[in-house]
């Protein structure tokens, strides 16, 4: 059995927290130029330069990227041989977020229920979901997005027996009403499996894996790729002006499924893509 | 194509020194703007339809749609990037037809918008989204007008000097994101996701 400290936990989420709202990593501000270099859209490298502009002042002026500091996402994977001293892993979580968002001016968007609730105050509960597994591990991947990404999401309800070319043609279409609006250049997480609450999960962990990390499954990482320039061709761009970069980078989550279904998840990130895995 | 423009502007706006501008264009904008969102929107109806007055005049005025981050001690403000606008349609025409001149948001708006842009001569600017911390640099003025306890959905009334902005709906139905997309998408797979081939 392995024991770690609650505090630990709590105060390494914490500074993750802080960290990942104002400082962009390196991999993204490259893919960033990068789309800048393409770009021949005179208003798109105006938006893109914006952005650039915002990561040095976001760091300089100790300000978060963007004013939605989101809801917190967790996903956690701990092995059952894994024991919390001190605590439960959701009140770590809870704590660091409460930590985080309070210490450092971050927004507090979170309300208490949909209906009847008020602001929570200090941006808490997050959203997390919990994967036991074997061994002695403690893996917990972080992400926060806005509420205007997370608003495109979209489930597909396939024919059983779909291609490949039709999952991209709903992606494709839900994006081309949608993902002008959700600030663009996106991160692209497709859940295709399991059943439709699960494909939209899937969707969402996708999203959750680090930069630049790609599918162990050559034949997925050959659909990422091509999906990810035909969603370019669509031309929205960045902020939607038009433009020749719209993703990122698309990521592709399965799992096996039903003969009588064939869920499709969408669940999109905006450009300000703000992960990061703690390991223990 | 039509030279794009480069125009300072300074609030309140008239109708004479916006309609020639066009989808594209670019705006420097200067003087006060209001900060409203969602609740803000909805708590502003409610109070007019009980008979109060609104806090600040609508004529030839400028809706920013944000909610910023709060705001450090000794700072202005927090980061103030703008919030999906088409959330905040459903309140447009009330305000276009007291005066309202523009808004500033981001993202596409719903059916309709542009019509009503062109009834009263109004824009819909667009801010870059996600740069809400380059965006509060532009920012020297910062004054809660209602809602105070709301924090991030509090009426603000802000000071812009130079405030970047593009025309994303013109005065006669031009559309950034419409003409942006038609002219760098592909056709065929357009056509193909269409199911027109």
């Amino acid at each position: 059995m392995k024991e770690l400290e609650y505090q630990d936990i709590v105060q390494q989420v914490e500074k993750a927290l802080q960290e990942l709202n104002i400082v962009s990593p390196k991999l993204l501000r490259d893919k960033m130029l990068e789309a800048l270099a393409i770009e021949d859209n005179d208003l798109a490298r105006e938006m893109l330069s914006q952005v650039m502009e915002n990561y040095v002042v976001a760091e300089e002026r100790n300000l978060p990227l963007c004013q939605d500091t989101g809801m917190v996402m967790a996903k956690v994977e701990k092995g059952e041989e894994v024991r919390v001293k001190g605590g439960s892993l959701r009140q770590a979580l809870d704590e660091a977020t409460r930590r985080a968002y309070s210490n450092n001016y971050f927004r507090k968007s979170v309300i208490s229920d949909p209906f009847f609730g008020k602001n929570t105050g200090d941006n808490t509960p997050g959203v997390y979901f919990f994967e036991l597994q074997e061994g002695d591990n403690l893996r917990i991947d972080l992400l926060v997005k806005g509420g205007g990404c997370d608003n495109i999401s979209s489930l597909g309800i396939l024919e059983p027996g779909s291609k490949p070319e039709e999952v991209e043609k709903f992606i494709l279409r839900e994006l081309d009403k949608k993902g002008g609006q959700a600030c663009p250049p996106l991160v692209v997480g497709v859940g295709i499996g399991g059943n439709a609450p699960y494909a939209l999960y899937l969707a969402s962990q996708a999203l959750s894996r680090p930069l630049g990390e790609a599918n162990p499954d050559p034949r997925y990482r050959e659909l990422e790729e091509k999906w990810r320039e035909d969603i370019n061709r669509l031309g929205i761009g960045p902020q939607g002006v038009g433009g020749k970069v719209t993703c990122l980078e698309v990521r592709i989550e399965t799992y096996p499924c039903h003969i009588a279904s064939f869920p499709v998840g969408l669940v999109c990130n905006c450009h300000v893509f703000r992960q990061k895995t703690l390991k223990w | 194509m039509q030279e794009r423009k480069e125009v300072i502007l300074k609030t309140p706006l008239s109708v004479e020194e916006i309609k020639f501008l066009r989808a594209g264009d670019k705006v420097h904008l200067n003087g006060f703007i209001y900060v409203a969102r969602d609740l803000t929107h909805q708590l502003l109806m409610e109070d007019l339809e009980k008979g109060k007055e609104l806090p600040f005049s609508l004529s030839g005025s400028v809706i920013y749609y944000a909610g910023p981050t709060p705001t450090r001690r000794g700072e202005i403000i927090g980061s103030v990037g703008p919030t999906t606008s088409s959330r905040m349609d459903k309140y447009l025409e009330y305000f276009l037809s007291r005066g309202l001149r523009a808004t500033i948001g981001k993202g596409e708006r719903k059916e309709g918008v542009k019509k009503l842009l062109e009834k009263y001569g109004a824009l819909y600017l667009l801010a870059c989204g996600g740069a809400g911390a380059y965006l509060s640099t532009f920012v020297v003025e910062k004054e809660v007008l209602a809602y105070k306890d709301l924090g991030a959905q509090a009426l603000l009334r802000l000071k812009v000097e130079q405030f970047p902005l593009l025309v994303a709906y013109d005065t006669q139905g031009g559309d950034i994101f419409e003409e942006g997309k038609i002219k760098y998408r592909d056709i065929l797979l357009y056509n193909k996701i269409e199911g027109r081939s």
